[in-house]
């Protein structure tokens, strides 16, 4: 609390203790013990309260705030105001070392004893806590010797007023460099990374990070270009139910629900609602949404909740439209974060790295038989997605032609390939891969009720829970097929992660809920 | 004793034949046939037709076929005048790219020459930076597209941004039947990437890659034709194609002329570099002389040479890309 000191001459300077004198306080605020607000024409630096921050500066309406990215070599010799995080703060005698960091960026700040600073404010920068918001007036100075720890290389910030907005609490659940280091160097420094576990409780700040606002920034460009890739072949984005009275793909994996007296589950997959809307016409479809599967795997690549990017479309001669559908769709996706978010890979780089993704233009398109024959080439000593990429230099392909005993009920077995007459050893079917892992399964779909009803009874499957399925075909379904890949474990394998929750915002796992 | 007698008319040895039917209707099953093929009269050879006008027709055909004999004879004496010891099979079939042609040559020679098939398609792939298309392989694929069933396709790496079209399209039209690759005894596949040399991969356990278009090319036309038994005659086409890609398509502009005059002296003595037929050397430096300059820049001998090539119609997939 400020004490009003009347021995000074004029009523309008104050003397603080520790803070020296500062001129008085037009004030309209609250004098609570936490909060002390400064403000008016000549203060310089402090605490700000609610109030303030709302209705703030009556003096000072055309503020503009400037981003840390435009702070370059241009703005040298301006004064203006930038709002940050404070990364670190660090006092060296009569100086004090801020860097400040927004998103991605981050620039050298320096509060110095002078006729704009005094001593006092110089302590009070070095003991705001890391993390807090400040708001901060400086001027923009060219800088002879790069600064090579931040993103602004060229440009230094000489402060002259500074106000923290929000303030962080003094101790940190993690720190962010430990975050952000890569795996290796932390050992041989004994400096810590930071457990996975630890960054997905305290996922707030764990976010903060350049990596993560890397990470995801790319995977909003993954469906972006998804979206838009489709929409530009004609393709109408739909929106499915999740809350469905069957299990799509079967009952082992599936999450279930109390619906008022009775019970319902979360959906597998659109599989069944893509399939309806082709027999209504829709010709081609793609929809965005959760994916629920109660599967019991803790591995790097699974959850429990992620979103599934879904394709289905009619064809007109053969299933292979639809494979060269989805294989170009595929295809612009990797162009374009190539293309556009060059800087975001990168950034992942630095602390993942990683052999950038590579591909070609169509897609390779290999049988399932030949990818055995391959394997039994290799033998055991490569596998054979590496004799793949030694031989066509490719990190995504198709297998295609896969037998038809180990896919579900609804894909259409390959009426080429007859052992004997009700026998069917392949099927219309696919698999993609990406970096020798599965992103996509997919098959031409049965669109005949008379045979979709033989091979659900073949698969043992009780045919009242599917009846209505069954029922969509009945009145007239052209023959379509389609697929579905994972959003997180498309972005986990084009940069080349190893864990599929680093690429979720708060993933979800047989041991996860929150937050 | 009868009253009255009468003198016969007419002679008793006549027979009539009395009907056996009162009324009788046209058979209506042989009449529908009858009718349903008399638009087919003529075709048909049915004593309805005029032997006559199927006897014409018949001759007719006849002509038209010798004809067409003749014509194809003709062209390939007109090819055998300006190209000098030139091979007829070859110009008669050369221009048709259809894999089922008639020189063809069994899945045993493949077996013997490449390893025995492991149940994957055999697949050749080439590695080549777009900025120097490699014509000589295109040349080759279309002779081992008429000897075998080739699986032909066309890639762009990522490591590229864009491609012009022709690049594309340069291995010829999709097979239509590309969608089972088991019908197919090898595979061709051409990647646009940015690498520094060309380079050839295949059946990554016996093999490591082969870089260079003049080794690559070497091992292409293994599959097509043997090399010369003649050792003395085999090192001659070697040399030729090392003079090919390392001096005339690398080499400064000295070196360029001076294989020119090279070519120039070996081509007034023989019609081909090496031996009485085209080889592999003549497919080398015919893609290397055109693609350092237009075909009217060089000497006399040469100029007879790269038309002589022209004429044997293997040159066709080289052309677009040498615009």
């Amino acid at each position: 609390m400020p004490q009003i000191d009347t021995a000074k001459p004029s009523p309008f300077v104050i003397r603080h203790r520790e803070w020296g004198d500062f001129y008085a306080v037009f004030h309209i605020y609250d004098f609570c013990s936490r909060n002390m607000s400064v403000c008016g024409g000549k203060g310089v630096y402090g605490l700000l309260s609610c109030i303030e921050r709302c209705s703030f500066l009556p003096c000072e309406p055309d503020r503009v705030l400037v981003r840390v990215q435009k702070l370059t070599p241009e703005k040298a010799d301006q004064l203006i105001w930038v709002r940050a995080r404070v990364h670190t703060s660090r006092a060296k005698g009569k100086q004090c070392f801020l860097v400040l960091r927004q998103q991605q960026f981050n620039v050298q700040a320096l509060v110095a004893v002078g006729e704009r600073a005094s001593k006092q404010m110089v302590k009070f920068a070095a003991n705001i806590n890391k993390e807090s918001i400040v708001d901060v007036e400086a001027m923009v100075r060219k800088v002879e010797q790069k600064i090579d720890s931040c993103t602004q290389q060229d440009v230094e910030l000489h402060i002259e007023r500074i106000f923290v907005i929000s303030q962080a609490e003094p101790r940190l659940p993690l720190q962010l460099e430990d975050c952000v280091r890569p795996d290796g160097e932390g050992d041989e420094d004994g400096r810590a990374t930071v457990n996975q576990d630890t960054r997905l409780d305290n996922r707030v700040i764990d976010l903060r990070t350049t990596t993560s606002q890397a990470i995801f920034r790319l995977q909003s460009g993954v469906c972006q270009l998804f979206r838009d890739t489709l929409t530009n072949k004609g393709f109408v984005e739909i929106q499915t139910p999740k809350i469905i009275s069957a299990a799509s793909e079967g009952g082992a994996n599936v999450f279930t629900v109390s619906y008022f007296k009775t019970s319902a589950y979360l959906a597998q997959s659109p599989q069944l609602y893509k399939q309806m809307c082709i027999c209504a016409d829709f010709d081609k479809v793609f929809c965005v949404g959760p994916v629920f599967r109660a599967e019991d795997s803790n591995t790097h690549r699974h959850l429990t909740e992620f979103v599934g990017l879904d394709i289905e479309l009619a064809f007109n001669y053969h299933y292979h439209e639809v494979i060269e559908s989805i294989t170009d769709t595929m295809v612009q996706i990797f162009k374009g974060l190539r293309d556009k978010f060059q800087t975001e890979i990168q950034t992942v780089g630095k602390q993942y790295p990683s052999e950038p993704f590579r591909f070609l233009e169509p897609t390779l398109r290999l049988e399932y038989t030949e990818g055995v024959a391959m394997l039994r080439e290799a033998g055991v000593d490569m596998g054979d997605e590496e004799d793949l990429r030694s031989v066509y230099d490719t990190d995504f392909y198709v297998l295609d032609k896969y037998p038809l005993a180990v896919r579900p009920f609804y894909t259409m077995p390959d009426p080429n390939d007859k052992v004997c007459a009700s026998l069917n050893k392949y099927s219309n079917s696919y698999d993609m891969f990406m970096r020798g892992e599965e992103i996509l399964s997919g098959a031409q779909r049965i669109h005949d009720a008379q045979l979709l009803t033989e091979r659900a009874i073949h698969h043992n499957i009780d045919l009242e829970k599917i009846k209505s399925y069954i029922d969509s075909f009945r009145y007239g379904a052209p023959p379509h097929g389609g697929g579905g890949i994972g959003l997180e474990r498309v972005c986990m394998l084009y940069l080349g992660l190893h864990n599929v929750r680093q690429v979720s915002m708060f993933p979800r796992d047989p041991k996860r809920l929150t937050p | 004793m009868p009253m009255y007698q009468v003198k016969p008319v007419f002679g008793d040895d006549i027979k009539t034949d009395l009907p056996t039917c009162m009324y009788k209707l046209p058979n209506i099953h042989a009449q529908r046939s009858a009718s349903g093929c008399s638009e087919h009269a003529l075709q048909n050879g049915t004593e309805v037709v005029d032997p006559a006008f199927r006897d014409l027709e018949v001759r007719q055909d006849k002509i038209m076929r010798r004809l067409y004999e003749l014509k194809a004879a003709v062209d390939g004496l007109a090819k055998t005048v300006t190209t000098p010891d030139a091979d007829l099979d070859q110009t008669v079939t050369s221009l048709s790219q259809s894999p089922t042609a008639t020189s063809f040559r069994g899945t045993a020679d493949l077996d013997s020459l490449l390893g025995k098939d492991l149940g994957a398609l055999r697949d050749i792939v080439i590695n080549a930076n777009p900025a120097r298309p490699p014509l000589t392989l295109l040349v080759l694929h279309a002779m081992l597209c008429q000897r075998y069933r080739v699986l032909s396709s066309v890639h762009v790496h990522s490591s590229v941004s864009g491609v012009p079209a022709q690049l594309l399209s340069c291995l010829g039209p999709r097979h239509a039947d590309s969608y089972v690759r088991q019908r197919f005894q090898l595979g061709f596949t051409l990647i646009w990437k940015d690498v520094s040399k060309l380079q050839m991969k295949f059946s990554i356990q016996n093999m490591c890659p082969i870089e260079g278009e003049a080794n690559v090319a070497r091992f292409l036309f293994r599959l097509v034709a043997p090399y010369p038994s003649d050792p003395a005659l085999a090192t001659l086409v070697d040399s030729w194609v090392d003079t090919a890609f390392f001096q005339l398509a690398e080499g400064s502009a000295k070196e360029r002329s001076a294989v020119l005059r090279a070519l120039n002296g070996a081509l007034g003595r023989d019609p081909w570099l090496a031996g009485p037929e085209l080889s592999l050397a003549d497919i080398a430096c015919y893609c290397c002389v055109l693609q350092t300059g237009p075909a009217a820049s060089s000497p006399a001998n040469v100029q007879r040479w790269l038309k002589a090539c022209e004429n044997l119609g293997h040159f066709g997939p080289a052309n677009p890309l040498l615009q």
